[in-house]
């Protein structure tokens, strides 16, 4: 009988790893509100690494590293190279990409190569290059340049990026981050993706939607543009109308 | 103080855009202009989309020529009858621009053809007013009465079939070359979201000899009801029409161009005219370069629609 529970617990063992952990995490805001004096805004990732579900163990061993993927909605998007013809310098070719993120923000605790390795990486979609390295009618070669190029030319709009120190630990195993959301975030369905590595294996995840929406005015006037386009326009020339009419009123003298 | 715009999905300074709404406006009371021609590429220059800049702007030209259009109306300087004609010939011309605006935008040359039309139509036109200008006030100079051509002198122009009688202006002429000009302005204005109140002018006097009396009136009025209509296709077609952007520029430009009325009284005509001459060649000139000097990022990116 005292063997039988011997090789039970032993068995126990072999089938739980060691560091089975997974992540609590919290998001400071899942609905981020578009108005007219929006200027941007500030979010803050949090969360525990913690000892798994049924696990005997009370606390998980770091050290830890975290890295969050903040992405938002995907939009088919257009890279062009303008070239020197005839004198004049005009677009010429051009890539499309489809379903590209249109906001992409890495954040991690510490290098991106020390946490983990290029494959993991990879395979994980954590870094930008990852989105352009889908299959293209444009053929891999051009895809490869005009991504290269569509990455640089969104880092430099600060709607990509990779912050490679954002992520602090506060303890052992409690982290925060902060991303503060320019002005023109497009609005839409974001998702952020937190993923813990330990000797540079992913031990846990865990996905956190968030929405970033106009409201009130803004919100009417964007739907009434898109829904009613021919009485929007008619109201637009109504109010450019009385608009008119009231300066020439009012400014006569 | 920031304001957020729904269509162009940014924020931008508040006073900026009064701001740049009243400078516009003030030149284009001074001189008599939609100024569409200067505002849209201020605004591309300052971060708005191509296509939100050209199509907002439409709107801000109707608010812009509206009072002037009732003033000539009060006074009775407008032709009713050839404005009729301009302005449906414009709206044919305005279908084809929007049309081809939004082809060019799928292309992705939407900017070239922005730039190319800016520095053909402001070149050639900016060059021809100056030299007509310098021609005038160097006549004044010189002391020599100048001699206004006579508005009732025929060409070969008017000798065209389908003769209508335009009672107000005393005009007993084709209605080819007026149709013509309509369409082509409406097709230009829309595709390059300006007024071509600057080319209806010059048209109506050297062109159709309009008499003077009638000629700003009626362009005034063919503008207002072309971009009108213009402001309308744009947002059922491109649906980039940004109301609080228009109105942010409308403000401003509506208090901007009283004032530019006003100053304008204390410049004669020809002087008036050879300044715009300028402004019109300075930005020719900076579309000009921007085509010829090499970019700064040979690269660009545009959103082609939403993925799914």
């Amino acid at each position: 009988m005292r063997r039988f529970f011997a090789l039970l617990v032993l068995s126990l063992l072999t089938v739980l790893p060691a560091d089975a952990a997974r992540l609590v995490s919290q998001l400071s805001n899942d609905n981020i509100q578009i108005t007219s004096s929006f200027d941007g805004e500030r979010l803050t990732f949090f969360g525990s690494v913690v000892p798994d579900a049924g696990s005997t163990e009370r606390y998980v061993e770091g050290p830890f590293h975290v890295v969050i993927v903040v992405m938002g909605p995907t939009q088919n998007r257009v890279a062009r190279q303008m070239t020197h013809n005839f004198g004049i310098w005009l677009n010429t070719e051009q890539v499309t990409f489809r379903n590209f993120p249109s906001y992409f923000q890495v954040l991690s605790s510490g290098r991106l190569l020390d946490i983990t390795d290029v494959t993991t990486l990879s395979a994980e979609h954590i870094l930008p290059e990852s989105h352009t390295l889908l299959p293209n009618e444009a053929g891999w070669w051009k895809t490869a340049i005009f991504g290269r190029e569509l990455i640089r030319l969104m880092t430099e709009k600060r709607l990509f990026g990779i912050s490679e120190n954002a992520v602090n630990f506060l303890s052992d195993n409690f982290y925060s981050a902060q991303l503060t959301l320019p002005s023109d975030a497009p609005p839409g369905p974001y998702i952020a993706l937190t993923y813990v590595f330990k000797d540079g294996e992913l031990i846990a995840r865990r996905s956190e939607g968030f929405a970033v929406r106009k409201i009130g005015f803004e919100r009417f006037v964007a739907q009434a543009a898109v829904q009613q386009p021919f009485v929007y326009g008619v109201l637009c020339v109504l109010l450019a109308l009385v608009t008119g009419w009231l300066g020439g009123v009012l400014f006569k003298r | 103080m920031q304001v957020y715009l729904p269509i162009a999905e940014l924020s931008v300074n508040l006073f900026f855009l009064v701001g740049i709404g009243g400078a516009v406006g003030f030149l284009s009371g001074l001189f008599g202009i939609g100024g569409g021609f200067l505002l849209t590429p201020l605004l591309i220059f300052s971060g708005v989309p191509a296509p939100v800049a050209v199509a907002s702007v439409t709107g801000q030209v109707v608010a812009a020529s509206t009072s002037g259009a009732l003033s000539h109306y009060r006074r009775g300087g407008i032709d009713m009858h050839l404005a009729m004609y301009l302005v449906l010939s414009g709206i044919i011309g305005a279908f084809g621009g929007v049309a081809f605006f939004s082809l060019l935008r799928t292309l992705g040359q939407l900017d070239l053809v922005i730039s190319l039309g800016y520095l053909l139509i402001l070149g050639s036109m900016g060059t021809i007013m100056l030299i007509e200008s310098t021609r005038a006030i160097l006549k004044r100079r010189s002391g020599i009465v100048v001699r206004e051509r006579l508005p009732n002198q025929h060409n070969w122009i008017h000798g065209l079939p389908w003769r209508v009688r335009f009672k107000k202006s005393r005009l007993y002429i084709s209605v080819l070359p007026v149709l013509i000009i309509g369409v082509l302005i409406g097709f230009v204005g829309s595709l390059l979201g300006i007024g071509g109140g600057f080319i209806m002018v010059p048209a109506l006097v050297y062109l159709l000899r309009v008499p003077g009396n009638m000629v700003i009136g009626t362009s005034l009025l063919q503008v207002v009801a072309m971009m009108a209509a213009t402001t309308i296709l744009h947002a059922v077609q491109s649906q980039s029409v940004d109301a609080l952007l228009a109105f942010c520029l409308m403000v401003g430009g509506t208090a901007g161009a009283q004032f530019g009325a006003s100053a304008g009284r204390q410049l004669r005509g020809e002087q008036l005219r050879g300044l715009l001459a300028l402004l019109v060649l300075a930005v020719a000139i900076r579309f000009g370069l921007s085509l010829v000097l090499a970019p700064d990022d040979p690269f660009s990116m545009a959103v082609a629609g939403l993925g799914g």
